[in-house]
């Protein structure tokens, strides 16, 4: 995946959640040409078999569409490239060029779902990367046990109550969600991986960083990026209806 | 039957005339969704909503940008 994660868990099986994670990474990242995400990518146009796992985090991303009147639109993939972000940064940085960005059209015309079947509109593209770790720390905390802490490269999902820091607070979450979307990290050049699907081109809103507590990790993914691309002076005012808790930067 | 007809019709139309002119304009209605006016308080530079509480022990984990 690219990033650090962390299990905490009491009486619960930690190998077998990092092997469901190794293996989940595999299967979504857009990085690998062999992985699911990236044969359906391939065959856009054209009806594709999906697993119930792929499935479930597709509707996850119409899902936070839908949540973010549409600001966080998983169809990123041709800006993503755009941009210069077609390979994972661990492997050094990319070139930026900005050739090619455009503002996104909306997610529902770009994907469909069906049970175990999706589709890609034809010239598009689907970058899991803003929602998957939420989906995924929120699917196996509910295998890990009534007490545990999944945590995905920031994105984390808390069963029972654990002290979590968010921001320079430590907060006392109990089966919640916490996640921070920023324009920090990922850089490259001039540029970063945060897109802004009204321009295709990466998010000048602003703010630089947004934390947020909320029900799921997968909504507190959503609503801190939703926050982050919506600026400093309506950011506020949607976090205050969306998240229970909140620090923007 | 038509004069008590047309007697009801007035009627009803003035008190309906009353009603709505006396609920024409409520000076005290939220003008924002009640959520807004919910009480945070800043922890930390945090804004914290009620069903999140501080905690007094280092944190187990951090969320933060990767």
């Amino acid at each position: 995946m690219g990033t650090t994660c962390s299990l905490f868990a009491l009486d619960a099986d930690l190998a077998r959640g990092e092997r469901w994670v190794r293996r989940m990474g595999e299967r979504l990242t857009r990085f690998s040409p062999d992985s699911e995400l990236s044969r359906l990518n391939a065959h856009a146009g054209e009806w594709f078999p999906v697993s119930a796992e792929l499935e479930s985090v597709l509707h996850a991303a119409l899902g936070a569409h839908r949540m973010s009147a549409g600001l966080v639109n998983a169809a990123v993939l041709p800006s993503m490239v755009a941009i210069g972000y077609s390979h994972s940064l661990t492997h050094g940085p990319s070139v930026a060029t900005l050739v090619g960005a455009q503002p996104l059209p909306p997610l529902p015309e770009m994907l469909e779902v069906r049970p175990g079947r999706a589709r890609v509109a034809r010239g598009s593209g689907v970058d899991l990367g803003g929602i998957a770790k939420g989906w995924m720390a929120d699917r196996l905390s509910e295998t890990l046990g009534p007490a545990c802490v999944v945590n995905l490269g920031g994105d984390l999902r808390a069963r029972g109550r654990w002290p979590i820091g968010v921001g320079e607070a430590t907060l006392m979450l109990r089966d919640q969600g916490a996640a921070t979307s920023s324009t920090r990290k990922r850089r490259w050049g001039d540029v970063h991986h945060l897109i802004d699907p009204r321009t295709g081109r990466p998010a000048q809103t602003g703010l630089e960083e947004v934390s947020v507590v909320a029900a799921t990790a997968l909504e507190a993914e959503v609503v801190a990026k939703t926050a982050l691309l919506l600026g400093p002076e309506l950011a506020p005012a949607y976090c205050a209806a969306h998240a229970m808790a909140w620090w923007l930067g | 039957m038509k004069t008590v007809a047309t007697a009801l019709t007035i009627g009803a139309t003035a008190a309906s005339a009353v009603f709505v002119t006396s609920h024409l304009k409520n000076p005290s209605a939220p003008l924002q969704p009640a959520v807004l006016n919910a009480s945070t308080t800043s922890v930390a530079g945090v804004s914290v909503g009620p069903s999140v509480q501080p905690a007094n022990e280092p944190p187990m984990t951090s969320t933060y940008a990767s």
